[in-house]
């Protein structure tokens, strides 16, 4: 099994980061997927080791009407400590692996690991980093944009996830895996998918058969049949996004799902004085749009994101435009 | 004089708490407003001491001269009081560095209106000193950290400062969502100072600064010229692109054989790192260069990559 390092560790045993290569081995990769830069983040991770099995098997199973054509990297977990002992950042320094790229190859830790990851992932000409948001907002599946070429706006519809946002690129967003990627060209997407801390069996499907269908019809994979009356793919450009922001602190409380379309004034949920027990809040929709976040951590303080609609007008608003660092 | 405690922000937590920013104020004359800044991290506490002995200066000089404080003072010593109260680095729940919050947003989340709450009110400000503790990692003498790209505004300032090090620092060294880059970038200037270590105190630095800071704004004319104060008497080192970093070769525990501020022959030993389990020294970790060494390990536990140490080569001083 390839590595991206070997570490050695202060009392334990070394470390490395096994990534898969798979398909042809004379050939520059065409793609590399990416997940667990937050070891908290645990839909990617599994479905990207499902992904791994699938092509695997497809390789050695050798039938000649299904194909793995390209050759594929697949790194199910960057921050392998993180994941061991349910840290989100690198454990040892608390430090947000996904700000320390381009890395360092004699920097520190986290620069070193940042270091490799680039390393290998840059020579695929699609890349895809696979997040989980964090432990408070649950993402719907979908694939992030940010300042992205026309060939990446079309690419990205080929993932056929739920919905495909475009973003301007922001400062908070400047070392991370995804922003540093740009420089090497080709093709980079962000996915983002569930809720950390947790996996979500009905994301990890839509997910799985999302990077499969973007396989096939890039050619990579071939002689898969899809159903594609399934898609139901929505594209969102700038300012198509209205972030619903908290005034009140309290208790948030919704039985929403993500992924379901909502009306102009249609609750979404209600906050409580986690003192008194009564409702401080009733927040509804503003607009019309996709509910494609929803706040799953109850406790609220003022000024916390409670949902993200994202609107077929243009009625976004700017707080959304700087909010986006958030979850990566 | 006139001495006030002002919240610059109030915000509501979940559960019956409010959060509150605070700053005391002291104000004089109508000269230029000065400002410290510390506590972004809520592990670093050499700032909030500062503040204190500036509290105290300043009260003495309300006794004695009240007619020299010809400006504004304002200290901001805890801008992350969850993180303090609560012995966290980071913004609580939040889980991120206050200081990747800048300039903020009023509308945003609870970091993001303390980082623009922060900006507002320190609009117009003729110095502000951002003061950190380095982390629990590492330690640091004395030093300020100059952004280039401001350094003409800047370096008299820092020169003045009484500090050991000037640190000139590139664009790609500066955070462009740090308050000192964003104060800068808006036109206050903004030192940024580093002393010490995290979760300590080390009031010798303190004093030492405490000269600085009253020589700088004595220079800005916050303070009378004729005020008597005692004289700076360091001499800054200046670091340039003449920084060598001490990076761990291999994981275990590092031991160091010198102080942090010992100046260095190349070859001399800084440390070594043994391992629990094995009587043999994994790597000696020896100065490449003649020079100040100006950051040192404090938390023993090193992983391959560990930063041990920093030296600032041949030191000359301007």
């Amino acid at each position: 099994m390839p590595t991206l390092l070997n570490m050695t560790a202060p009392l334990r045993d070394d470390f490395d980061i096994p990534y898969h290569d798979l398909g042809p081995q004379d050939r520059p990769p065409r793609l590399a997927i990416v997940a667990g830069v937050h070891g908290n983040e645990l839909n990617g991770g599994f479905v990207l080791s499902r992904l791994a099995d699938f092509l695997a098997q497809l390789q050695t199973r050798g039938k000649s009407d299904q194909t793995l054509r390209e050759r594929v990297l697949i790194i199910p977990a960057v921050n392998v400590l993180g994941l061991n002992t349910r840290n989100r950042f690198w454990p040892f320094d608390k430090i947000n692996i996904n700000r320390m790229f381009p890395g360092q190859t004699n920097g520190e830790t986290t620069q070193r690991i940042a270091a490799a990851v680039l390393n290998v992932t840059r020579q695929a000409y699609y890349r895809v980093d696979v997040h989980t948001s964090n432990q408070d907002t649950e993402e719907m599946p979908q694939v992030r944009l940010y300042g992205p070429n026309d060939d990446e706006r079309a690419t990205a519809c080929l993932f056929g996830l739920p919905a495909v946002i475009e973003r301007c690129t922001n400062s908070m967003l400047t070392n991370t895996l995804g922003h540093v990627w740009r420089q090497y060209g080709g093709e980079n997407f962000i996915i983002q998918c569930g809720l950390a801390g947790a996996l979500q069996a009905h994301h990890c499907e839509t997910l799985f058969r999302g990077l499969v269908a973007f396989l096939n019809r890039t050619g990579i994979v071939t002689g898969l049949t899809l159903a594609e009356d399934e898609d139901d793919l929505h594209y969102f450009g700038l300012k198509q996004s209205f972030a619903i922001i908290s005034e009140q602190a309290g208790i948030f409380v919704s039985r929403l799902n993500v992924g379901r379309w909502v009306q102009a004034g249609e609750w979404i949920g209600d906050i409580y004085d986690g003192f008194s027990g009564r409702i401080r809040a009733q927040i509804t929709a503003p607009a019309p749009g996709l509910l494609s976040s929803l706040r799953r951590q109850p406790l609220l303080c003022e000024g916390d994101l409670i949902a993200r609609l994202l609107t077929a007008r243009e009625s976004g608003d700017s707080v959304d435009q700087i909010l986006h660092g958030q979850g990566q | 004089m006139e001495k006030r405690l002002e919240t610059i922000i109030a915000l509501e937590l979940p559960y019956r708490e409010t959060l509150k920013i605070q700053r005391r104020v002291y104000r004089g004359g109508s000269g230029p407003r000065v400002a410290v800044t510390s506590g972004i991290h809520g592990d670093e506490l050499e700032g909030l001491y500062v503040c204190h002995r500036l509290t105290v200066w300043l009260e003495e000089l309300g006794r004695t001269r009240p007619d020299a404080l010809l400006g504004q003072v304002e200290l901001y010593p805890g801008l992350n009081p969850l993180g303090l109260d609560t012995l966290e680095r980071n913004v609580p729940v939040y889980q991120n560095d206050l200081n990747r919050y800048f300039p903020g947003h009023p509308g945003g989340l609870l970091p993001q209106r303390i980082a623009a709450a922060v900006m507002d009110h320190l609009q117009g400000a003729a110095l502000v000193l951002d003061v950190h503790a380095s982390n629990i990692y590492l330690r640091e003498i004395p030093q300020v950290r100059v952004d280039r790209r401001f350094s003409d505004a800047l370096l008299p300032m820092a020169k003045a400062l009484n500090m050991d090090l000037i640190w000139l620092r590139s664009p790609a060294q500066v955070l462009d969502t740090s308050l000192a880059y964003n104060l800068n970038q808006r036109g206050e200037p903004c030192l940024l100072v580093e002393m010490g270590a995290g979760m300590g105190l080390t009031p010798a630095f303190t004093e030492q600064l405490l000269t600085g800071i009253l020589a700088v704004w004595r220079q800005l004319g916050v303070l009378a010229p004729e005020l008597e104060l005692p004289a700076p008497i360091q001499q800054a080192i200046i670091a340039d692109d003449n920084i060598h970093y001490l990076n761990a070769e291999t994981s275990g525990l590092f031991v160091p054989a010198v102080a942090n501020g010992s100046l260095m022959a190349a070859g001399q030993p800084v440390g070594h790192i043994v391992s629990p389990f094995e009587a043999a020294t994994l790597a000696e970790v020896c100065a490449p260069a003649n020079g100040l060494l100006f950051t040192l390990r404090e938390y023993p536990l090193v992983y391959e990559g560990s930063l041990l140490g920093r030296i600032v080569a041949t030191p000359t001083t301007k």
